[in-house]
């Protein structure tokens, strides 16, 4: 019970800093925005009606955008703007501990995320009728805590915000940019099959085409294994310097 | 462990690299006591508190904080120590109250306490007020009120009045000085004397990571008080004279005393900076 009432503590103080940084707040608002000005300038030349390519595009880059771009530097930035305020140290010396700290970090980002990627899915407008609304859920739900993760690790490396955004960079160009062009070269495919944004592109494009989607068993190894390997990364740095270094 | 010790390093030395921060420091902090760390800026200050709250392990050594070595410190003994350093940061996104609300939460201490807590570094009537508007001061009450918040048993000050203009550090003073009537101890770092002579009870002077003297400021000022001399003013002279601790001039003081030529006396004990001069020949703030 103590601990539950120390993470909604954590929680409470991520989610005050996070929804207060207008940097941080713009991604998750401007990539239902960017999904939704791209249908309504797409709808414009052919009267309102996408074709399932094109739904399937729209949201991939929505989802995308959102587990990468919101993912990894909502957690990151607000680590990072955490250790640039000196508030960090004084949170990890209040008795608050470190998986306490860790799972409220992540708790509303996570939240945060898969809500936008529903908003992302009904605003792409693709029928509810061609899509497997729980898988849709699931392989979200575990995408988005592979980026809350993985905004983690960005976050134990940075030292400020500006380098947190640095540092989501390469993340962000190979998670994000190499499935949404596998379309363009079967290697780039080859390897988005193995990135759990991978998984959930493909899974986006059968939505799309109207072809049933199931979880094949390469997808959750995928989505398991990064997950363990994010997770596996993100303790040997914490173990390594605590979340600040000294 | 001794008894009553709340806090006892024992040969505590740190290494970083090629240089050697702290040689083998001994110290012991008691209940209702408050101990003084006084040393110039990279005199080993901050390392000492950094090892002593579990933040830095010590090279080898044994740091004890309520009976646990500190480096295994766990939630329990964070609950009952609180810890200001000039770096303290607050969230300046939030109000006061929320600032100290989220850390009642984390301590389960109740919004009555964060009242009193308010009132007693007088910012009661900024609780409203975004963390980030206030001014260097207050942020610094604020920090020390945070600290205090859940009343700890041991409070870690590091250069608390450091940069802040006088009234804040007397009232920071006086919150100290009550907060050891009530039984808090107080581990205080600073390179202000007068702050050292006025708070604490026990000082360590530090000088580069070695404790080069030790004791309450007046045993240690009585100590170095080797060669007597007082200051004297007489009736209808502007200019001060000294004279040295001499049977002669104890006669020469016993007749002004007498026939009530003496204006002002003063004995010239000389202060925890003269020590420390004396001592490091260094200063105790470097120009």
């Amino acid at each position: 019970m103590e601990s539950v009432t120390k993470l909604a503590a954590v929680a409470r103080i991520k989610w005050i800093c996070i929804s207060r940084n207008t940097m941080i707040m713009l991604g998750p608002i401007l990539t239902v925005a960017l999904v939704y000005g791209c249908k309504l300038l797409y709808g414009q030349k052919t009267g309102g009606e996408l074709s399932p390519p094109l739904m399937a595009m729209l949201l991939c880059l929505g989802i995308s955008t959102n587990i990468c771009g919101d993912g990894f530097v909502m957690v990151g930035t607000a680590i990072a703007e955490e250790k640039e305020k000196h508030t960090l140290r004084v949170l990890m010396t209040s008795s608050v501990t470190g998986w306490q700290y860790f799972i409220g970090s992540i708790a509303l980002p996570f939240l945060l995320t898969n809500v936008v990627n529903v908003l992302v899915l009904f605003v792409s407008g693709i029928s509810f009728e061609q899509v497997n609304l729980p898988a849709f859920l699931l392989v979200g739900a575990a995408a988005s805590l592979i980026s809350c993760v993985i905004g983690m690790i960005v976050g134990i490396c940075a030292k400020n915000q500006m380098n947190a955004n640095l540092i989501a960079y390469p993340f962000m160009m190979v998670f994000m940019m190499i499935p949404m062009f596998g379309n363009l070269s079967k290697t780039l495919q080859q390897i988005s099959g193995f990135l759990f944004t991978g998984v959930m592109v493909e899974m986006t494009n059968c939505f799309a085409n109207n072809t049933p989607y199931t979880i094949k068993p390469l997808d959750a190894a995928v989505l398991v294994g990064e997950l363990a390997v994010s997770i596996l990364a993100f303790l040997v740095l914490y173990k390594r310097n605590g979340y600040e270094k000294d | 462990m001794e008894q009553n010790a709340l806090l006892q390093l024992s040969h505590i030395s740190k290494r970083y690299k090629t240089q050697l921060a702290l040689k083998d420091i001994s110290m012991t902090l008691r209940k209702g006591e408050i101990l003084g760390f006084l040393g110039p800026s990279g005199a080993g200050k901050t390392t000492t508190i950094k090892i002593i709250t579990g933040q830095l392990r010590p090279t080898s050594g044994e740091a004890k904080i309520l009976g646990t070595d500190s480096s295994n410190m766990d939630a329990s003994i964070y609950e009952k120590i609180g810890v200001v350093s000039d770096n303290s940061g607050i969230y300046e996104k939030m109000t006061v109250w929320q600032n100290l609300s989220c850390f009642a939460k984390i301590w389960r201490v109740s919004n009555a306490r964060i009242e009193e807590v308010l009132r007693q570094v007088g910012m009661s009537d900024y609780k409203k007020q975004p963390a980030g508007k206030l001014s260097k001061g207050q942020k610094q009450r604020l920090v020390l009120a945070r600290a205090v918040l859940h009343k700890p048993r041991i409070l870690f000050l590091d250069e608390p009045t450091s940069g802040l203009d006088p009234s804040t550090a007397i009232a920071i003073h006086k919150m100290l000085l009550d907060l050891r009537q009530e039984g808090m101890a107080v581990f205080l770092t600073t390179h202000n004397m007068e702050e050292a002579e006025k708070l604490c009870d026990h000082v360590s002077l530090l000088y580069q990571g070695t404790i080069v003297e030790d004791g309450s400021p007046q045993e240690i000022c009585l100590k170095y008080n080797k060669r007597k001399r007082y200051h004297l003013l007489l009736n209808g002279s502007s200019e001060e004279i000294v004279l040295e601790q001499t049977p002669e001039n104890a006669v020469k003081i016993s007749e002004w005393m007498q026939k009530d030529m003496i204006q002002r006396l003063h004995s010239c004990e000389p202060t925890l900076e003269s020590v420390f001069l004396q001592v490091t020949g260094a200063p105790l703030v470097s120009l």
